[in-house]
Parts: structure tokens; sequence; C-alpha cells
């Protein structure tokens, strides 16, 4: 396809993408706003820190803060999920690396993925978002700086996670 | 008083839609009632299917999906149930 050089996104593809911008522009979720979607296969998405604490009490701990979350669509979407991540400054949490790079199972597919056709941008900005909003421990994950040297360059889809923690 | 018609030419109409009970298949998001991107014509040509947990999806969409998923692990995109096809459309 001319308009995106070097790819050639499915038919699928594209109207599906088509049909989210539609949804989104129609029902965008809370808290977050659409700042680019040109080329449509690459969206960015500022997400506002949760203004509610997770319990009565505690600290809100991204209240006030905004971040750019980055959307990139791959030729077969939606059979493999988008590659999704935060660009740096990336929020501060245990599950959320310095380079943007997120540990959720919802955005991989493979051995521990979780990812669904089912699911949409729309729910993926949800599920971030609520993943800030429920966070008690503003730090980032064992091993980050070691993480990000490694993955330098690379994709977070091409990471080997393990989801193991539910707790955070 | 009675009148005696002739009918000359009569022009039907009627209108269909999948019983699927959501508007939009969710794999490709587009109307039950239309076709998947890659189907030509709405209706026989690009069908309906439901699982056993009672989701519903176009034949082609959910062909797609559990192609690209292991063998052993074929699962409904919406519940995560293992997918298995109802054997027929239910009726109402």
């Amino acid at each position: 396809m001319a308009q995106f050089p070097g790819r050639s996104p499915t038919s699928v593809a594209m109207r599906r993408i088509q049909a989210e911008l539609n949804e989104w522009l129609l029902h965008p979720p809370e808290g977050c706003r659409l700042e680019s979607f040109e080329p449509l296969l690459n969206w960015v998405i500022l997400v506002q820190g949760p203004e509610n604490s997770p319990a009565p009490g505690l600290p809100r701990l991204y209240d006030g803060e905004l971040f750019r979350l980055a959307i990139n669509f791959g030729d077969h979407y939606p059979l493999e999920p988008p590659e999704v991540l935060f660009v740096p400054p990336s929020p501060v949490h245990p599950h959320i690396y310095s380079n943007g790079h997120i540990c959720l199972d919802i955005l991989y597919d493979g051995r521990n993925g979780g990812w669904s056709p089912a699911l949409t941008v729309n729910k993926i900005a949800l599920s971030l978002r609520s993943m800030l909003a429920s966070n008690t421990n503003k730090a980032r994950p064992a091993g980050d700086m070691d993480y990000c040297q490694r993955t330098r360059g690379r994709s977070p889809k091409q990471t080997n996670w393990e989801f193991d923690d539910d707790k955070v | 008083m009675t009148f005696d018609v002739e009918i000359v030419r009569w022009h039907a109409v009627a209108s269909w839609t999948w019983n699927a009970g959501d508007d939009v298949c969710g794999i490709c998001r587009m109307p039950f009632d239309g076709c998947p991107p890659d189907g030509k014509y709405p209706g026989d040509d690009s069908p309906v299917v439901w699982g056993v947990c009672g989701h519903a999806f176009h034949l082609q969409c959910i062909q797609k999906w559990l192609q690209s998923q292991a063998q052993t692990d074929q699962r409904c995109p919406f519940c995560r149930r293992a997918w298995e096809f109802k054997a027929a459309a239910p009726s109402s």
C-alpha cells in the first residue's frame, strides 16, 4: 500500500482500525485523548494520571501527570496484538519499565500472552489506566536499568514476559 | 360493493438479520448484517457461527483466529472458554 511505505496491512486490519477509530471518536475512554492517528497504523494517546486513590486514605500517585501511549498496529491486526508502549517518560509503576515497555499479559500473544482479537485499543487504554489507579507502590520494576539496556531498540513484543505477579 | 382487482406488477421487499445478539462481529468489528472485510456479499456468503459458549462471529473471522492459535489452545476471543462450534444457529 503506497500509503504505508514498506508495509502491507491486510484489508481486515485496515477496516478494523478504521472501525475502532470511529468508535473511539464517538465514545473515548475516560481520561484518554487521541493525540494523533496519522498514519492510521500509528496512534498516540494522551493518558491522564487517574485522579482517584486506590483506597480511602492512600495517596493519589499519578494525579496531575500526563503520559503518552504509542499504539503501533501490525499488518495482521487483530490476529496479533498491537505494539503498545509508553513514550518515555513513562509512569513510575512496578510493571512499567523506564523505556515504556509494559508488563501486562493482554498486550502479548504466544506462550503466556492474554491477547484476544475481541480486545480493542479502547479496552487497552482502560486497562492501563486502571493499572495505574490501583497501584500503591510508585516504584520501577526490579532490574529496570538492566532490562532497558538489554532491550534497547527492540519491541516489547520480543520480550519473553512472565506474568506471575497478580498482586500489583 | 366489490372491486375486481387484477395485480399487474408486484414488488416484494423483505428484510433479514442474523440473530446474533450483538451488532458487530467482535473480531472484524463489522456489522453481522454486512460482510467481513474480505467477504463480498452479506448473508450466506458471510455466515455467522456460534460457539457452544454462545458467542458469535463471522465464520471467516473465527476461522482465521483459530488457525493462528495452537491446535491445543483454541479459545473464544470473548470468554476464553475452549472453542467448539455450535451445531446450528439458535432459533427464536
